[in-house]
């Protein structure tokens, strides 16, 4: 395939430039694509957003702690850095919700002018207070920042025993409208009436970074996840758009698939499905059942790609009953934490890190309580930060 | 209680003040009985979906104390065999128990299935605070109507024959207000409480099964001589009523003279309205006339529930375990539920069944002068299914 | 692919009818035997005729649903059940042949019981309509409840073992309603509608179901904290319900937390009740981790009657006319059909037969590591019928 054609292709996309930064996540190794990356870097140098323009130097990164474990588990992934010495300066912000001046709760303004400046940050787990009128935290900075993409790459690790192997899936999900649009009103009294929001304009978006994070990642497949024999109109809007796309791309392959039927198959066969797009709910959904098939939502990083900069997280929750006690597990925000140092260029560093913290589970012996282990996270902490040389 | 009434104002703010007023000037407490009656609880029910699943009902079973356990599993044995879409919850009551816990999860249970059979439930305890645990199922699920099918047994050898008598019966206030108290020491009084809206809602009733099932006298009874406003107000009703109704012909009667009528001239009869002792006597007399307590069934009917139970409302705690009680009453309520219910195939099978072998074969129980044991009528029911 | 369902389709009805002749020859026995069963049942049914022979509404359906309907008609020739299908082609794929929706539900409504193969429903319908064939019937008889009994089966490999949990799910209304429009070209809105009546009235069958099969815990899945009123509408009704049965435990879980749980630690859940489209995604997920769609059964029930179809519905096509299916799924459905007609020890016969040939694990299908065809295994249940 010429490389030209896709550049013609995508020139709308390529604006914002912010796959690139994705390419390296998951192949540091493959030469190839990074020399393809290398390549493009050169074209359009500053134009990525949130990502190498600064990658000589220290770079600030908004940091999130989040609520409930997730200040531990963020100062774990701080220390491993700084013994690692990472090039990055943290730019910590708390986004418990304020109340703004309609009246709402949102997230403050300092917060939001800080990701706008640095475009990238680092996420704890946050907590939304159900009902109430509060808006999920989660959602507003989704919103905020456009992060388009949720990427979750579940891939089985070396000493973590379940009952599943060589998984090694990667979710791809709109993450800014179908059924998490939320629009949704009662129209009379206990009925109702959830908005379902499907675009041409968001469904290519997410299908044309799919196959891109195809192409960069070695990927050879990509499925369509949806349900289009029920909801025959939006969800077929979804899958015209992805079929569209398809035929740019014909040295990966691109299946459709059911809901449903992909629910079964993963459960009996993981290894038939490779990249898998799909809309807002089916993503949530099938990613938190892929992250259960390789260990749970503790070992599964997941990054937010957007027009305004990137955003990585870990997925899991706030944990308040082990919160403070020195038991929660790191490994999600850490390999979180990789991602985005793969998003900002800094491939070597992250593969010493993700080396260290792969090894520390193979040898099994740091492990949280969470992994069948008895270590406390700052154990974990220190047997990854010894393992980084 | 006084719960109750604050919640109350806080519904209402635009009398809060009014209230507080008045109440400086009333004296400092109110009774409970004053507030049970000047502030009546509006009985809202939200209506809650019925069991009613792939065509097969979910009813409650509360088997009671004495012979109650051994009827019902006939009536199990029964369903099972001719196959009648029904899913039995059995809820246990402990007679012992001081609280009322195994009631209340019972009396939840028949909220949700809509409809229950039930045997006799003891109240064992003897604490003034412990209520009869009969009277708070039917309280609570306002089972206001009572019904009583008497209708004589050809097989069944009494002085009378072919009685057919309904006896519809208020079930929730009355004499069985349960509100009582020692005023002085030695001075005992009891409530009974008659209201307006509750003796309409019976009438009503009364007039409205009398038309759709073809009878043709309603009679009234009461003691109205002596009670002059209570029953007055209940009397007063009916007559009210049966102006709504001129197909239906409407007589009263005081209760003395009924039960005397009822034994010498029973045929007089058709649909009898009463309040609550009342119809515990005059139901106990009928059945004696068609009889004993061992064949008709009772139906409780509120607005939202329906309750079956046998005719007499004795737990038969003597004869229990025996194999000697007779197990026609309950399957009669059975019947009436599956009636209830619309499955009116089996209900007509079971009871094509019971007829049988009361009438024709004679197989009876030695209560009603035969020679029977409880499981032999039960086989011969069984036997007689389907023929 | 419809022109293969239709000749199958044909084939069976003629092969059905050549058997029957055949079976009448011999009926007078058979039937008496049938009215006085020696195990005590009896066929008292208000859908019964004379004979005490039971009518069943039967939907072959797309795909292999034909030749699993036709496993089933087998088994019961051979175990000589007294049940009677009355059999209509019904199919979207195929809409010149099939049957008048009308006919099917009047069907339904009268038998009072129907077993179902798999309908297919193809991504965008001729006529622009919205409502999918299913969809339509459910709404026709207001089947409402769809429930999915995923159950670990003797020496079925999988990796889980004693799963054994109750997915309840609804499925008249929410994503499924079928109400889409585009709005401006390229924006689809599709409305997902959530009533308080149904909702209590689906939770309060999960309940009711959790009461008679005797069980501890109903778990409310839903997605409460993103879509607030609408789940939140749900699990409100769910809480509501829950007040009412004080001896069940009651929890609620998020559903992607809720697959996620799934398929690391499904032993935990119990009773489950969900709205339409997350009912769809656990029932598939469920019968994945017990050795997927063809050996678990489910049914659909409205007030007046039961549907009983496969648990998790694919017409797997790619299997169609080769003989290779897995007829478990639609054999266990049709037991459970047998014991909600009262049928109970026929239904055990089945049952324990379908054990029997899974325990000696002789002849298996191709879905779980055997090499068997739908008939081999069709005979070697019947040949266990004891």
């Amino acid at each position: 395939m010429s490389r030209n054609y896709i550049k013609e292709l995508l020139k709308p996309f390529r604006e914002s430039k912010l796959f690139e930064g994705l390419s390296k996540w998951l192949a540091p190794s493959s030469g190839g694509s990074a020399g393809v990356v290398r390549g493009r870097e050169n074209e359009v140098p500053a134009g990525r957003a949130g990502s190498a323009a600064y990658s000589t130097g220290v770079r600030r990164v908004t940091l999130i702690p989040g609520h409930g474990i997730g200040p531990e588990i963020t100062v774990a992934v701080q220390k491993i850095f700084e013994a690692a010495k990472v090039p990055i300066e943290w730019d910590e912000v708390d986004v418990t919700a304020v109340r703004g001046p309609d009246g709402k709760f949102g997230i403050p303004q300092k917060a939001i002018d800080s990701v706008n400046t640095n475009k990238i940050g680092l996420k704890g787990p946050l907590m939304t207070p159900v009902g109430k009128g509060y808006r999920s935290l989660n959602l507003a900075l989704r919103k905020e920042f456009d992060l388009y993409a949720n990427v979750r790459p579940c891939k089985s690790l070396d000493g973590i025993k379940t009952l599943y192997d060589d998984v090694d899936v990667v979710t791809i999900r709109e993450n800014t409208e179908g059924e998490y649009s939320g629009i949704e009103h009662e129209i009379v009294d206990g009925v109702v009436q959830s908005i379902k929001l499907i675009t041409e304009e968001a469904s290519k978006r997410v299908a044309e970074f799919a196959f891109q994070f195809a192409t960069e990642n070695n990927r050879k497949k990509v499925t369509a996840v949806h349900k289009a024999n029920i909801m025959r109109m939006s969800d077929g809007l979804f899958l015209r758009c992805c079929r569209d796309v398809a035929t740019k791309y014909p040295d990966i392959k691109f299946e459709e698939r059911y809901l449903d039927t992909v629910c079964l198959n993963m459960v009996q066969d993981p290894s038939k499905f490779d990249v898998l797009v799909m809309p807002n709910l089916y993503g949530d959904i099938m990613s938190d059942m892929c992250s259960g098939l390789v260990g749970g939502l503790g070992l599964t990083p997941s990054g937010n790609i957007g027009k305004n900069g990137a955003l990585f997280e870990s997925v899991h929750g706030t944990a308040p009953d082990i919160a403070g006690k020195d038991l929660a597990n790191p490994t999600a925000l850490l390999l979180s934490a990789i991602m985005m140092l793969r998003h900002l260029q800094l491939n070597e560093h992250a593969d010493r890190v993700q080396n260290a913290c792969y090894e520390v589970l193979r040898e099994g012996k740091a492990l949280t309580g969470d992994l069948g282990g008895t270590g406390k996270c700052s154990d974990y902490t220190n047997a990854v930060i010894s393992k980084l040389n | 209680m006084a719960v109750r009434l604050f919640s109350k104002l806080k519904v209402l703010p635009e009398f809060r003040n009014v209230s507080f007023a008045s109440s400086a000037a009333a004296p400092a407490t109110l009774s409970d009985f004053d507030l049970q009656h000047k502030t009546p609880v509006i009985r809202k029910q939200k209506l809650i979906p019925k069991a009613h699943y792939g065509g097969r009902h979910a009813v409650t079973m509360l088997p009671g104390g004495g012979i109650g356990p051994e009827c019902m599993g006939y009536v199990r044995d029964i369903f099972k065999y001719i196959g009648a879409p029904v899913d039995f919850e059995v809820v246990d009551i402990d007679p012992t128990m001081d609280n009322d816990d195994d009631v209340q999860y019972a009396i939840t249970t028949i909220k949700r299935n809509g409809v229950g059979l039930k045997g006799n439930i003891e109240t064992k305890s003897e604490a003034a605070y412990v209520t009869s645990r009969n009277v708070a199922l039917r309280n609570e699920l306002d089972m206001y109507a009572y019904i009583l099918n008497c209708k004589s047994f050809p097989g069944v050898p009494t002085r009378h024959k072919d009685i057919d008598v309904v006896i519809i019966r208020q079930n929730t206030e009355g004499e069985y207000a349960m509100l009582e108290h020692e005023s002085v020491n030695g001075v005992i009084e009891s409530m009974k409480v008659v209201t307006a809206s509750n003796s309409e809602r019976v009438a009503r009733f009364a007039f409205e099964f009398a038309k759709r099932n073809g009878r043709k006298k309603v009679t009234t009874v009461h003691k109205a001589n002596i009670m002059k406003l209570s029953d007055g107000l209940f009397l007063e009703t009916s007559r009210r009523m049966a102006k709504e109704y001129p197909d239906i012909e409407h007589n009263d009667m005081i209760i003395d003279n009924c039960c005397m009528q009822l034994v010498a001239k029973p045929h007089q009869f058709d649909v009898m309205l009463m309040t609550n002792l009342y119809g515990s006597i005059v139901s106990n007399v009928v059945c004696g006339l068609l009889g004993g307590a061992g064949l008709l069934s009772g139906r409780n009917y509120g607005d939202h529930y329906a309750v079956f139970e046998p005719g007499t409302r004795n737990t038969g705690t003597a004869i229990a375990g025996k194999n000697i009680a007779n197990p026609v009453a309950m399957i009669n309520a059975s019947i009436d539920m599956l009636e209830h219910l619309g499955h009116f195939f089996h209900a007509d099978l079971l009871k094509r069944a019971v007829y049988k072998t009361i009438n024709e074969d004679r197989i009876l129980t030695p209560d009603v002068g035969g020679t029977a044991t409880s499981t032999e009528v039960v086989n011969a029911i069984i036997g007689n299914i389907g023929l | 692919m419809s022109l293969i369902g239709r000749n199958i389709v044909r084939a069976l009805m003629q092969g059905s009818q050549h058997v029957s002749k055949g079976v009448h020859t011999s009926a007078v026995n058979a039937d008496q035997n049938v009215c006085f069963a020696p195990a005590g049942i009896s066929t008292l049914q208000p859908n019964a005729t004379k004979e005490g022979r039971i009518k069943c509404t039967l939907i072959p359906g797309d795909g292999v649903g034909p030749e699993m309907v036709y496993s089933v008609q087998e088994v019961f020739k051979a175990a000589n059940i007294p049940v009677d299908f009355e059999s209509f082609f019904f199919s979207e794929v195929n809409p010149t042949l099939s049957a008048p929706l009308e006919d099917v539900v009047n069907s339904i409504a009268r038998n009072k019981i129907c077993i179902k193969g798999i309908l297919a429903t193809p991504d965008f319908s001729h006529t622009g309509e919205l409502q999918t064939l299913n969809m339509k019937l459910r709404n026709a008889l207001d089947l409402y409840a769809n429930v999915v009994h995923v159950k670990s089966l003797p020496n079925v490999k999988c990796r889980h073992n004693d799963v054994d949990c109750i997915i309840i799910r609804e499925q008249t209304e929410g994503e499924y309603s079928a109400l889409e429009h585009e709005s401006v070209p390229g924006v689809v809105e599709c409305l997902k509608i959530i009533t308080a009546a149904k909702s209590e009235r689906i939770a309060k069958f999960a309940f009711d179901y959790a009461v008679k099969m005797g069980r501890k815990k109903v778990t409310a899945v839903h997605k409460a904290n993103i879509m607030k009123l609408g789940d939140g509408l749900f699990l409100r009704s769910c809480e509501e319900m829950a007040k009412l049965y004080p001896r069940i435990q009651f929890e609620k879980m998020i559903v992607d937390n809720c697959t996620m749980q799934m398929v690391s630690n499904p032993n935990q859940f119990d009773v489950m009740v969900t709205p339409n489209l997350y009912g769809n995604i656990v029932d598939n997920l469920a019968s994945g981790l017990v050795g997927g769609a063809g050996v678990v059964a489910g049914a659909s029930y409205s007030p007046e009657c039961a549907v009983f179809e496969q648990g998790a519905r694919h017409i797997f096509s790619g299997a169609v006319g080769k003989n290779i299916a897995n007829p478990t799924a639609m054999l266990l459905c049709s037991a459970n059909l047998l014991a909600h007609v009262n049928l109970h020890s026929y239904s055990k016969m089945i049952k324990n037969a379908i054990n029997k040939v899974l325990t000696d694990g002789k002849v298996r299908t191709k879905d779980l590591g055997g090499q068997s065809t739908t008939k081999d295994f069709t005979y070697a249940v019947i040949q266990s019928l004891a």
